[in-house]
């Protein structure tokens, strides 16, 4: 074996690619938190410099007089809440009585429900005019859009869903904690006076969620029946769908463009999540199909031999066990829509998700500085990386599975 | 499973390709040869041109200096990542101390916001960068992004960017490799290369054809990163991509038709790879139902 591979120089090698892949986000860190005068400097101030916290404070917050360590104390409390209530529901599912466990089973159950209720009254309450309505042959193009959606989109949803909540004791806490979170972001810019990018990282929020849930809904169940099913039709729709994949995303942005401009709902997260989900949908279907070859045959064929239909074997049968790939398939739709870039950018003029806000502010005429790009970057790349370090496990898997079979 | 049920299951799912997908196929096919301004989408200012978009295109110079950007982009940073790709994936392989550590960091770069990612390294390139820094001290003349080697640039971030997607499916393809294959050919007299000649990379032929196919694929229609390193500052180092989005977007432009055949030349473009792989995998499909 060659000198150089001896195994110190292998650790040497490896730490020089770790350092050539960290040293972008090192750098943005440490910039981030000077001040402005210390990064224009001639030569940089490597150690000893006054940090601050003034560059997050103007990228999140319209005030620049708002105390952040004040910010950072509301974050932690919602977040420490979150995870008191993720690690109590643990406790209560794995230990405890059936009768504790229905109790506050069905107390978070309903405050979620309140919470999601008043939620989207507030939304549809704040949007004050549905403009596809207002079109040009509105009327019939919304009611389309509308059963569209209910029939071919929500039925899945709640399909998917209900199956899932059958079988995972877990989900009333993992609901409480999206609430939980919820709650702070909606609480948030009436405690602290925000910019506009605030309402853009929820945006993203939204956006990533929905995306997530339809695509991954509608996704499971193609992704199912493409395994099982052993006609030749099967075999032509994956062929197109890989196809799809790989065409440039110039030839559907441009059209839905042209379509949301017609409509008049260029702007609107709506389309931005249709376009998300449609141009996702390939890989999805190709990733669940890989994931439920690995699942027996005989498994849902037990079943159906005792009188279950195939939708019941697939949803008492097949959904619980499939729990880890569906996991691995929304970690990628997440990052896909959470980074996604040209859709907003075309789709979204006004109403942007983060990636398009940041590039905003470092394009040629903008007065904001280098510290605040690297604030913003850092802030941007957080939540990835917490959501990431949750999951590492399914990730690795999921990017393994999807490479070595497909 | 019957095909009733079949068409039941998929029903949603192709119901949204079909109408997100195959449609607006057709309507930028369609649109292609016709005179479309993006001011004039409301009051319906469609006039049929025929070919002229594409005639126009042909002989228009920034088309083939976007053509010919795309394709050197290509061409370097495929083999490029997934040389080095391999060469990580062979050294994580071998490593056993630290292996997810130096894999959490390693995937950084993938899993970041492509256009975040751009934006933090173009920021070590500019005043305040540590690279900006590094240069003034050794030349004693600071940095500059010109129009020289903003493409070498571009090219650098894109490798550091996808690298970890070569890596870590060669280091999943390696896991699958029975170690007693290597160790009958050390047995036999094979060194360290012939090893990996012989045995290592054959059982990888699959993944790296695979995975050539997709990057070729991923970096002929790369936007975020040249868009942001490039902007407006820099056109000639646009790519496709870019070029069409811009042809649509830009106030002073806003050629809707423009842009659609720009997207039907790039689909052609990329059918040209595309079509080989697409034969396999139909042949593979249809081979796996009989």
């Amino acid at each position: 074996m060659m000198k150089f591979l001896r195994p110190f120089s292998r650790h040497t090698t490896l730490i020089i690619l770790v350092v050539w892949s960290v040293l972008p986000f090192a750098w943005a860190v440490q910039t981030s938190i000077k001040f402005t005068r210390d990064v224009a400097q001639r030569k940089p101030v490597l150690w000893g410099y006054e940090t601050t916290s003034s560059a997050y404070n103007s990228f999140w917050l319209g005030d620049d007089e708002i105390n952040m360590y004040n910010v950072l104390w509301f974050i932690l409390a919602f977040v420490a809440a979150a995870a008191m209530i993720g690690l109590a529901g643990r406790w209560i599912s794995k230990g405890g009585t059936n009768a504790v466990k229905q109790a506050v089973g069905t107390l978070l159950l309903a405050i979620t429900s309140v919470a999601l209720v008043r939620a989207l009254w507030i939304w549809l309450s704040e949007r004050d005019q549905f403009s596809l309505w207002e079109s040009e042959g509105g009327f019939a193009t919304t009611l389309g859009v509308i059963a569209t959606i209910f029939f071919g989109i929500l039925v899945p949803i709640l399909f998917v869903v209900s199956s899932f909540v059958q079988r995972q004791s877990g989900w009333p806490y993992f609901c409480t904690v999206g609430v939980v979170l919820g709650i702070g972001l909606w609480w948030f810019p009436r405690v602290f006076e925000v910019e506009d990018e605030y309402w853009f990282f929820v945006n993203s929020i939204i956006v990533t969620v929905l995306t997530m849930l339809i695509s991954i809904s509608i996704g499971v169940l193609a992704g199912y029946a493409l395994a099982r099913y052993s006609g030749i039709s099967g075999a032509v729709i994956l062929i197109i769908a890989l196809a799809f994949r790989a065409l440039p995303r110039t030839a559907f942005v441009l059209p839905y463009y042209f379509a949301a401009q017609k409509l008049g709902i260029l702007d609107s997260r709506l389309v931005i999540v249709m376009a998300l989900v449609a141009v996702n949908q390939p890989f999805t279907i190709w990733m669940f199909r890989t994931f439920f070859m690995d699942v027996p045959k005989e498994m849902e064929e037990a079943a159906m031999m005792d009188g279950a239909t195939r939708l019941e074997a697939f949803r008492k049968i097949i959904v619980p066990i499939m729990w880890p790939g569906i996991i691995a398939t929304s970690l990628f739709t997440l990052l896909l829509a959470y980074n996604e870039y040209l859709f907003v950018r075309v789709l979204a003029p006004t109403n942007w998700t983060l990636p398009v806000a940041i590039v905003s502010l470092t394009g040629g005429e903008s007065s904001r500085t280098v510290t605040e790009a690297a604030a913003a970057s850092v802030s941007i790349t957080l939540p990835i990386i917490i959501v990431i370090i949750l999951f590492q496990k399914h990730l690795v898997k999921g990017l393994g599975a999807g490479a070595v079979k497909g | 499973m019957n095909r009733r049920t079949f068409w039941g299951f998929t029903l949603p799912s192709v119901g949204v390709m079909l109408v997100l997908m195959v449609f607006p196929l057709v309507t930028t096919l369609w649109f292609s040869l016709h005179r479309l301004k993006i001011d004039e989408i409301k009051d319906g200012g469609a006039t049929w041109i025929g070919l002229d978009n594409y005639r126009e295109l042909l002989s228009d110079e920034q088309f083939w200096a976007a053509f010919r950007f795309t394709l050197l982009f290509v061409a370097v940073t495929v083999p490029l990542h997934m040389i080095i790709g391999l060469g990580v994936s062979l050294l994580l392989d071998k490593v056993t101390k630290g292996r997810a550590i130096y894999m959490a960091a390693l995937l950084l770069p993938f899993i970041v916001t492509p256009v975040v990612g751009t934006v933090i390294y173009k920021d070590l390139f500019e005043r305040g960068g540590l690279i900006f820094w590094l240069y003034e001290v050794i030349t004693d003349s600071p940095f500059a992004v010109t129009a020289g080697n903003v493409k070498w640039l571009i090219i650098i971030q894109s490798v550091w960017h996808v690298m970890p997607f070569s890596m870590i499916t060669f280091f999943a393809g390696l896991q699958t490799l029975p170690a007693e294959r290597s160790e009958a050919a050390a047995i036999d007299g094979a060194n360290y290369w012939r090893n990996l000649w012989h045995v290592v990379l054959p059982h990888l032929r699959v993944l790296l054809l695979f995975v050539a196919l997709i990057s070729i694929m991923d970096a002929y229609r790369v936007y975020d990163s040249v868009f942001v390193f490039a902007g407006d500052r820099f056109t000639e180092a646009h790519t496709l991509q870019v070029y069409n989005v811009e042809q649509v977007l830009d106030p002073n432009i806003g050629r809707l038709g423009k842009g659609y055949a720009i997207a039907v030349l790039n689909i052609a473009g990329i059918f040209v790879v595309l079509i080989p792989f697409l034969y396999k995998s139909y042949k593979d499909q249809i081979a796996e139902r009989t």
